[in-house]
């Protein structure tokens, strides 16, 4: 996406693009960064990952990294008492009725990882006892929203609707994935070290908290 | 100016006609109104917002507006005439029912929405939606999962005026899309009815023998799409539905349909009696309007804990 950034360098020239390429009855989707064309014909005006880029480095980043806490920390902290986890490392101005979600650093060792799935996963021991703590999420298919739903800025009322906030979830995934994840080697990981700033979702469902990175590093091969 | 004293009129006329009727010491009137009861989920949630309006004190109006959004304006209408204090409304449209509720508004009903949305804040008091999204995610991870990441497969979609039935389409695909062996083979709308798709199902089924599962926007068109594979000796198809019905339970604890996604239902209804009780005693809205619950997903795990739209513990 970024090359296709550099070019249309701000909203104002996007929209004009837009139109420009609209009255010309041109189909715009293969230059416009937006998924498809009907997406466009229904919502014009909102751009997901447009959205995404602008505020990745100047906002979401520094508000990652000033509300992580270590893993260990946060999830001994969350499994005795969530709301005050979340009130220290979630966001608290969440919807009352989801479930919290932890902004975390992590970093350990690679025990076992999962590359087969397009939802590809590394599970991480991080207290060295040789036994997988967290599941990382590298991608390229990635579940849930968690980096959205870590950000006390992002707030469900302020969409037009559950499309927009969806799309809007799954352009961070899609944004992570384009500039970190998909740069992250996927052979011979196991025995690597592993440093990741993301954030989890709390869910009383799986076996390991799912970690999804907005940065991310794997070490060489010991 | 000529629809409000149409308006007026017609809350005169409501009132004249109950005022014999209607004892002095009658309790304040909650207005219910959803789609059709045929559909179990629409039932739960008049059940689940009538026995709690009941419960706090309030008699109860409850109507069904049959997906048609003038059926609902005129409803709307009745409620206003007959001097509802709220109404709690799963609607009819997300841009049709914007002008009903403002109409409602500005006859001092406040309004209080239930599973679906609207494509405008500031109009209902409340608008406690399940994360469509979320659920859908759910349902089409599990999809994923028991299709092994590849083959064909068929979607049925709901009707198209109910933003859910996007809203879950477009969460289905945000999943599955990301895996290029799954292949959608058809994609066709069953307007949320079983009979539409079992017939659906079958023509679909004629064309595309060699199809591996079929996910679909709620449990009445997986119910549907089950019995036509079924009848078509094709058990072997996966089938994922979505709303957490008590007929999905029966056929993922028989072995039938695979999984579902629990749309909290009978609690959606129920808090959306208590802000508008909130509102009517104390004047109190609700932190926020647009309120959502998250889904749960049903497989075989956990599907005999679920009983009328709810998770027993």
């Amino acid at each position: 996406m970024p090359n296709k950034m550099t070019w249309l360098t701000s909203g104002l020239t996007l929209r004009l693009t837009f139109a420009a390429l609209a009255g010309l009855g041109l189909g715009a989707c293969k230059i416009l960064p937006t998924q498809s064309a009907q997406e466009e014909s229904k919502a014009p005006t909102f751009n997901p990952d447009k959205a995404v880029e602008d505020i990745w480095a100047s906002k979401v980043i520094p508000y990652l990294q000033q509300k992580a806490g270590p893993f260990a920390e946060v999830h001994a902290l969350a499994k005795t008492d969530q709301a005050a986890a979340g009130a220290k490392y979630g966001n608290p101005k969440k919807q009352a009725n989801s479930p919290w979600t932890f902004v975390v650093r992590l970093e350990g060792k690679i025990v076992a990882a999962n590359t087969q799935s397009r939802a590809a996963t590394i599970d991480v021991d991080i207290d060295g006892d040789g036994k997988a703590d967290a599941r990382v999420q590298i991608g390229p298919a990635m579940r849930g929203t968690a980096l959205r739903d870590s950000l006390d800025f992002v707030q469900f009322n302020d969409f037009t609707n559950q499309i927009d906030f969806a799309q809007f979830g799954k352009a961070f995934n899609a944004y992570a994935d384009k500039t970190v994840l998909s740069k992250l080697p996927r052979d011979g990981l196991e025995g690597r070290s592993i440093k990741v700033l993301g954030a989890y979702t709390i869910d009383g469902g799986q076996d390991l908290p799912l970690v999804t990175p907005a940065e991310a590093e794997i070490g060489p091969k010991p | 100016m000529k629809l409000t004293r149409r308006l007026t009129l017609a809350a005169f006329a409501g009132m004249l006609a109950l005022g014999t009727a209607m004892p002095a010491y009658a309790a304040d009137l909650i207005a219910i109104i959803t789609p059709s009861h045929d559909n179990p989920f629409f039932k739960a949630e008049a059940v689940g917002a009538e026995a709690k309006a009941k419960e706090l004190g309030y008699d109860t109006l409850v109507l069904v507006h049959d997906d048609d959004a003038n059926k609902q304006s005129e409803l709307i209408d009745t409620a206003i005439g007959r001097g509802a204090k709220a109404i709690i409304l799963d609607n009819a449209g997300a841009d049709a029912t914007v002008a009903a509720v403002q109409k409602a508004k500005d006859a001092g009903v406040p309004s209080f929405l239930i599973d679906r949305e609207i494509n405008a804040t500031g109009v209902a008091v409340a608008q406690i939606v399940s994360n469509n999204y979320q659920g859908a995610q759910l349902g089409a991870q599990e999809f994923v999962k028991l299709m092994g990441e590849k083959g064909n497969f068929v979607e049925l979609v709901g009707k198209e005026s109910d933003t859910n039935a996007g809203i879950r389409s477009k969460g289905y695909h945000d999943v599955i899309d990301d895996y290029p062996d799954l292949k959608m083979v058809a994609q066709q709308s069953a307007n949320w009815s079983q009979t539409e798709a079992y017939a659906k199902m079958e023509s679909i089924l004629q064309a595309n023998p060699d199809i591996k599962g079929v996910i679909s926007g709620n449990d009445t068109m997986a119910m549907g799409a089950y019995a036509a594979l079924a009848a078509a000796g094709r058990k072997d198809v996966i089938v994922v539905g979505f709303d957490g019905s008590n007929d999905v339970r029966d056929s993922i604890t028989s072995g039938g349909i695979k999984a579902t996604v629990l749309q909290p239902a009978f609690a959606q209804a129920q808090m959306a009696v208590e802000q508008a009780n909130d509102f009517i005693k104390n004047k109190k809205s609700p932190e926020k309007e647009k309120q959502l619950m998250d889904c749960v997903l049903i497989n075989g795990d956990n599907a005999p804990k679920l009983e009328t739209f709810a998770l027993k513990n």
